[in-house]
């Protein structure tokens, strides 16, 4: 009688067991269910679905964010049984989360890449196979051809380039006009001559936020774009293929240059030790001349510090005299689709009706959007980037960001490494470059 | 046959729990070994084995050398430093002083704060020129020059151990506390008899008696310090440079930045003998210095 109790009681458990592990799996098979008589199907139908979007950033600091308000409430109005459930992370984080889930088949059906090779790329996901082939989408006619390209792999697009960012130089007109600083620098000498002023003015020129590691690429592809690829714009090609190396001179004048600004004082003191929020409050409380960064700062960079000024922005001109300067210049990133979704025409739909060109959420999607837009007809969002558009549009002299053709850390490197240089190591130029191509070499395979 | 104790079908009990324990813990360290002789990135399913040169580069590599010293470096001040003013703390307190439970509360409050609060509060505190400490110098009419706490190569370490030890004393005191409560009044009566001083009763009646939490206190900080992350991600991102990579962060960078997530696995393999070593070889040796009362 005891015996048989205890059995029962152990047969009892081992059912609650599974019935506990099956209440796990159930959660997907309810979703497969749902899901699977929608696939063939399109959102037009009745249907419930439930598409998931992930993407990296910050949420909007007033009003409603696009991604976390706008969107999925526009997108239930045009299709309602589409439920669209969105999330948005800081980059770092997101880059963690979103491989994991993509790795563990739990990935959303829309989620953010980067263009080419960056970090997150839209090669690697293409490669991997989680990001979808894009080409059947309506729209591909009003993209710019160049930002197409750089979301491609093999050919056909994957992601949906969210726009167009420049690398640049932000400047306070007014703090220049006070140093006698009268014309922009249209190359190197000129530059650090115009440096020379503002510090003799008793002004930090520049101010830049090396403790976040990441900054230092902001000056430094400025540099490299006027450096390394004028004459030689297959440069990353041929350093994939291993007829070229980090190690060339061109890279380490880059560097070299780099340097100088640190040697010559025009960088502001300590900069090891400001984060990006700490750097970027400097100059707009008017404490520092110029800062380097992209286009996408446009919101922290124009908001309004201790003192009133106007700003300017041009890309930094680091070539030699007599040379044009180029504009650093990279497609921004943008949504893909998950290969692996039950909902891929679902959200194909959605992506269509996204980038009409006429819907309200189009609308909104631009009105929203800080990149420069690569959508036919869709005018310049700020002012202030009108002259490097307008040379980016006309002269056609642009370089994309180096990071974008390396493998991922790669580019880290160069930040270490650099930073040692800043910190008043004895590390040298051609230090830097020996320990990017170390590190290229490990992390570039075939 | 049936176990006077225990009926062998009560064993069925023990599955629930044994088999969450495998799958979520035994399983992905498993994982870990196997992931640390591949070149996996992380995501792509499409892995290779490479055998052992993830092990290979880790020790030709600067990274180990370099993460380990700084690792070890911050295990030891923190230890030292965290445990010498904890006692001290712990002993101030434990007089009979006015407003007693006030500063106990006080110097217990950095403990309960999460990593993330009190490391974004001290990268204000440290901040060069605006910041809590530039500031306290501008007023004094100090020189604020070179004050760059956590952007030099020479102080950035440091200063982030600071802050790990003012998080962290106010466990470290209250566990001096507890043991201080222990100690008998009667042998304390009993020194001062023998005619000791504060001193004497100090180094030959309290700590002695104290030994066990001095146990508790040093292990669980080794034990910190050797994991030491949250203050190098948050407060430096590992630099300037590599200066403040530590094991774990050096571990979390390879495998979410640079995507190498079988190197990482490797160096993760690598921290753990490390720290499996370190703390039994100190466990065992306090264990074999301690008294009961």
């Amino acid at each position: 009688m005891r015996k048989s109790k205890m059995k029962l009681a152990g047969i009892l458990l081992t059912a609650l067991l599974l019935v506990l592990m099956s209440a796990c799996g159930s959660g997907n098979n309810a979703q497969n269910n749902v899901t699977a008589t929608s696939t063939d199907g399109s959102a037009n139908n009745d249907k419930p679905v439930t598409l998931t979007m992930m993407v990296s950033g910050t949420k909007a600091p007033d009003g409603q964010d696009f991604v976390l308000d706008i969107m999925p409430k526009l997108v239930k109005e045009k299709f309602p049984n589409v439920t669209l459930e969105t999330s948005k992370l800081p980059d770092e984080q997101y880059f963690t989360s979103i491989r994991t889930k993509l790795a563990s088949g739990q990935g959303p059906d829309i989620f953010w890449v980067f263009p080419r090779n960056a970090s997150l790329g839209v090669l690697d996901m293409a490669k991997a196979g989680y990001a979808a082939d894009l080409s059947d989408l309506t729209f591909w006619d009003n993209i710019s051809q160049g930002a197409k390209e750089d979301m491609s792999y093999e050919g056909k697009p994957y992601g949906i380039a969210g726009g167009l960012d420049y690398l640049g130089v932000y400047y306070n007109q007014d703090l220049f006009k006070k140093a006698g600083v009268d014309a922009l620098p249209q190359d190197w000498p000129s530059f650090l001559e115009a440096c020379q002023k503002l510090k003799d003015a008793g002004i930090t020129p520049i101010t830049l936020a090396d403790k976040d590691p990441w900054f230092i690429q902001f000056g430094m592809y400025q540099i490299a774009s006027n450096v390394v690829y004028p004459d030689e714009m297959d440069f990353d090609t041929k350093l994939q293929a291993g007829e070229k190396s980090l190690t060339d001179s061109k890279w380490v004048e880059t560097i070299s240059r780099m340097k100088e600004l640190y040697d010559k004082g025009y960088v502001v003191k300590n900069s090891l030790g400001l984060g990006s929020a700490q750097a970027a409050q400097l100059f707009v409380d008017g404490k520092a001349g110029m800062i380097f960064d992209g286009t996408w700062d446009f919101a922290t960079l124009t908001a309004k510090g201790a003192s009133d000024f106007t700003r300017g922005f041009f890309s930094l001109p680091a070539n030699d005299p007599g040379q044009p300067t180029y504009v650093s210049a990279a497609t921004a990133a943008g949504f893909a689709l998950n290969a692996k979704s039950d909902n891929l025409s679902v959200a194909k739909e959605v992506m269509n009706y996204l980038f009409d060109g006429q819907s309200d959420l189009f609308k909104a999607w631009v009105d929203s959007n800080n990149s420069i837009s690569v959508y036919k007809g869709v005018p310049l969002n700020h002012d202030l980037f009108k002259d490097v558009n307008d040379s980016y549009l006309n002269d056609g002299k642009s370089v994309y960001f180096p990071n974008q053709m390396w493998p991922t850390g790669v580019a880290e490197e160069m930040e270490t490494k650099f930073a040692e240089i800043i910190g008043g190591k004895k590390t040298t130029p051609e230090k830097v470059t020996e320990a990017m191509d170390a590190k290229f070499k490990e992390l570039w395979k075939k | 046959m049936n176990s006077t104790v225990m009926k062998k079908t009560m064993y069925f009990f023990a599955v629930p729990a044994l088999l969450f324990y495998c799958i979520f813990w035994i399983f992905p360290i498993l994982k870990l070994f196997q992931y640390s002789i591949t070149d996996f990135n992380g995501y792509a399913q499409n892995f290779k084995y490479v055998g052992l040169s993830n092990f290979k580069d880790l020790f030709e590599g600067g990274t180990l050398g370099n993460s380990i010293k700084n690792t070890l470096i911050y295990t030891a001040i923190s230890v030292i430093a965290g445990n010498l003013i904890g006692l001290a703390l712990a002993l101030l307190l434990n007089q009979n002083i006015k407003g007693k439970g006030f500063y106990r509360s006080i110097s217990y409050i950095p403990t309960l704060f999460s990593a993330i609060v009190v490391g974004f509060i001290w990268s204000y505190v440290y901040m060069p020129d605006s910041g809590m400490i530039a500031t306290l110098f501008a007023k004094l009419g100090l020189p604020t020059d070179n004050l760059n706490f956590l952007g030099s190569y020479s102080s950035a370490l440091y200063s982030i151990i600071f802050v790990e030890i003012w998080k962290n004393v106010g466990t470290t005191m209250i566990i001096f506390l507890a043991g201080l409560q222990t100690v008998p009044q009667d042998l304390l009566e009993a020194g001062k008899i023998d005619g000791c001083g504060t001193w004497k009763l100090l180094r030959f009646v309290k700590i002695p008696l104290l030994a066990t939490s001095i146990t508790i206190n040093t292990t669980l900080s080794i034990i910190n310090g050797l994991k030491a992350f949250d203050f190098p991600f948050i407060m430096t991102n590992g630099g300037p440079g590599d200066s403040t990579n530590t094991l774990i962060y050096s571990i979390y960078k390879m495998a979410f930045t640079e995507q190498m997530f079988g190197k990482a696995s490797a160096l993760g393999i690598i921290s753990f003998f490390i720290i499996i070593v370190i703390t039994a070889v100190t466990v065992l040796t306090m264990n074999k210095k301690e008294v009961s009362a």
